[in-house]
């Protein structure tokens, strides 16, 4: 049996919660209850957000009973379901990085802080394929797990007012990428040329979406202006 | 590149109010793009949900009857103005609705009332003035604001606007498009209320006194359970106060009182929040999140205010004190029901 909570939070949404850690396997079986929300409740869901070990289900709740709703989440979480390995899914996307002391402005910290060459905090970043846990704090920011535990950093002590876009950045467990120029607390050991998102006609589309895995790939710095990367000065920001 | 700023000001909309003067904020908002919070957007949409319905409500009162195959007004955009100091002059003959904080409105030189339906004619100036309680006030126009959607919705949300999504923030000289059937030639403003046959709805019913203590009843979660009741008692009889840092994100409260446990938490991976939140940072300051929230957070969460004291707390200013009460699911919903059906038109199946 999965032990999952169900609790109703608001008015229209319920959340439910997983044990509280970043486990991969849990988080397919998230997805997985997320779709098969979706596809039961048809009309009835508002928007289902998935985080690390949790799920919100916005729904219209004049239209269901809450006995009806609660016995199909139940239903739905006690339903068979079979995790993938990774290496099933090839659906990976790889994130050029150019890791430069001009573009990744603190990686020369990280790497003291973390007793490590350059080259080894580079390779630590690069050699792990990630999950895509969370999207959230600003749209097209998504939270990647899990780092390698030789790179876990708590959050620089005081927030930068300005991450340049592209940023790619690592803090506790996690790794992403500053999707625009925002303020931001985590230490920044890279830069992307890769847009984050799409924004056309009115909708949006984020590069990444919750589930998906993702690897690092290194590139130099001629290739990084090649696809189009501008270095920032953090003075210039 | 993000994709270049779409103007408000739009050439194929041939009639507009334009922003004369301005000395506050104004923003475009209809009920928000609830369905984008899994991509990271914050709901967005009015802060007052029952003056921005009452608002299109009025407008629907006055064309029901007359074509009820006509689209539905309910989720027209509207203009949301906070704390007044406003002005927009009319490029064409129009019928609006105001609604929300008092802010001693004028057509031209005369003043006009609130909660009411009115005809504005070509070159008309329109004033809001600053209300002396309340933060929002709605001005809808018949057949809606038509600025161009982002995520199936026309809210401007604050902390977007240098990413240009969505239509440029209101300043002095914006003109703000409106719909080609912004006039109604059969209004009575007499015969308003009684056409529909439904009974007249009375705003102070819903609204209490803005100077007075206002009670946030909120549907608890775990970690309320989880207080003794000595400290539950203790929360519950606490005045807070609304410090100045509130605002569309969030509104955040004085400290809850030093006797209270509540066990320091471990960094919790971050959970989606939803509106009316309640979260406990360590500051033991409460942030209850309003509709330009994040739409996930880490922070412990005590429970979350129910919808229709967020209308009401949404008017309410720093300084202005709340009480915290816990309430259940049922009534919670409840209460938000009744809302939707005295604006009988508005059902949650149309969003």
């Amino acid at each position: 049996m999965t032990r999952v909570n169900i609790l109703y939070i608001s008015e229209n949404a319920v959340l439910l919660e997983w044990p509280e850690k970043i486990c991969p396997i849990q988080h397919q079986h998230i997805m997985f209850c997320l779709q098969q929300i979706y596809s039961s409740l048809k009309g009835l869901v508002i928007d289902c957000i998935a985080s690390y070990s949790s799920l919100v289900i916005y729904y219209k709740f004049e239209q269901i009973a809450h006995n009806s709703l609660n016995s199909l989440l139940n239903n739905i979480i006690q339903k068979p379901f079979e995790a993938n390995t990774i290496s099933a899914n090839n659906n990976v996307i790889e994130i050029p990085v150019y890791y430069g002391e001009d573009s990744g402005w603190d990686l020369k910290d990280v790497a003291q802080q973390s007793k490590m060459t350059i080259d080894d905090v580079i390779k630590a970043h690069t050699q792990t394929t990630y999950r895509a846990y969370a999207l959230g704090f600003t749209p097209g920011f998504c939270y990647l797990g899990e780092l390698d535990s030789l790179l876990q950093l708590s959050r620089k002590s005081s927030p930068r007012l300005s991450v340049p876009k592209g940023a790619v950045a690592i803090a506790e467990q996690q790794t992403a990428i500053y999707p625009h120029t925002s303020p931001g607390g985590w230490h920044i050991i890279g830069q992307t040329p890769m847009e984050m998102y799409k924004a056309v006609d009115g909708q949006f589309t984020s590069t990444l979406a919750v589930g998906q895995s993702v690897n690092f790939v290194s590139i130099n710095k001629t290739e990084f202006l090649a696809l189009g990367g501008i270095i920032n000065q953090e003075q210039d920001l | 590149m993000n994709q270049p700023r779409d103007k408000v000001i739009n050439n194929s909309h041939a009639k507009y109010l334009r922003v004369v003067k301005q000395n506050a904020l104004c923003s475009i908002q209809d009920l928000g793009r609830v369905s984008s919070q899994h991509l990271g957007f914050s709901g967005s949409g009015a802060s007052d949900e029952y003056a921005f319905l009452y608002a299109n409500y009025l407008l629907e009162s006055i064309t029901h009857t007359k074509n009820p195959t006509q689209p539905k007004n309910c989720l027209n955009a509207q203009l949301e103005i906070t704390l007044g100091q406003v002005t927009f002059q009319a490029s064409h003959k129009c019928t609006i609705a105001i609604t929300g904080a008092e802010c001693n409105v004028h057509i031209n030189n005369t003043p006009i009332k609130n909660w009411q339906v009115h005809q504005v004619n070509a070159n008309d100036r329109i004033t809001f003035n600053q209300p002396n309680t309340g933060l929002h006030s709605y001005l809808a126009v018949l057949g809606g604001i038509q600025s161009q959607l982002w995520l199936n919705s026309r809210s401007q949300t604050s902390t977007e606007n240098h990413l240009g999504f969505n239509s440029q923030a209101i300043t002095p000289g914006t003109s703000i498009p409106l719909s080609n059937d912004c006039f109604s030639s059969e209004f009575h403003s007499e015969k308003l209320m009684t056409k529909t046959g439904k009974p007249q709805l009375t705003p102070s019913s819903f609204y209490q006194e803005l100077t007075s203590t206002l009670v946030l009843r909120f549907i608890p979660q775990p970690l309320w359970l989880s207080l003794n009741l000595k400290s539950q008692a203790a929360l519950i009889n606490h005045q807070f106060t609304i410090a100045a840092e509130s605002n569309r994100m969030g509104y955040r409260l004085s400290e809850i009182p030093a006797n209270i446990n509540i066990d320091p938490q471990q960094t919790k991976l971050s959970k989606p929040v939803t509106y009316g939140t309640i979260q406990l940072p360590n500051n033991n300051q409460p942030i209850i999140l309003m509709k330009e929230r994040q739409t996930i957070g880490g922070y412990p969460v005590l429970g979350s205010v129910m919808q229709t004291d967020l209308f009401r707390l949404s008017q309410l200013r720093p300084g202005n004190k709340v009480q915290l009460l816990p309430t259940s699911l049922s009534f919670a919903q409840q209460q938000l029901a009744a809302l939707s059906d005295k604006f009988s038109f508005y059902s949650p199946a149309l969003l």
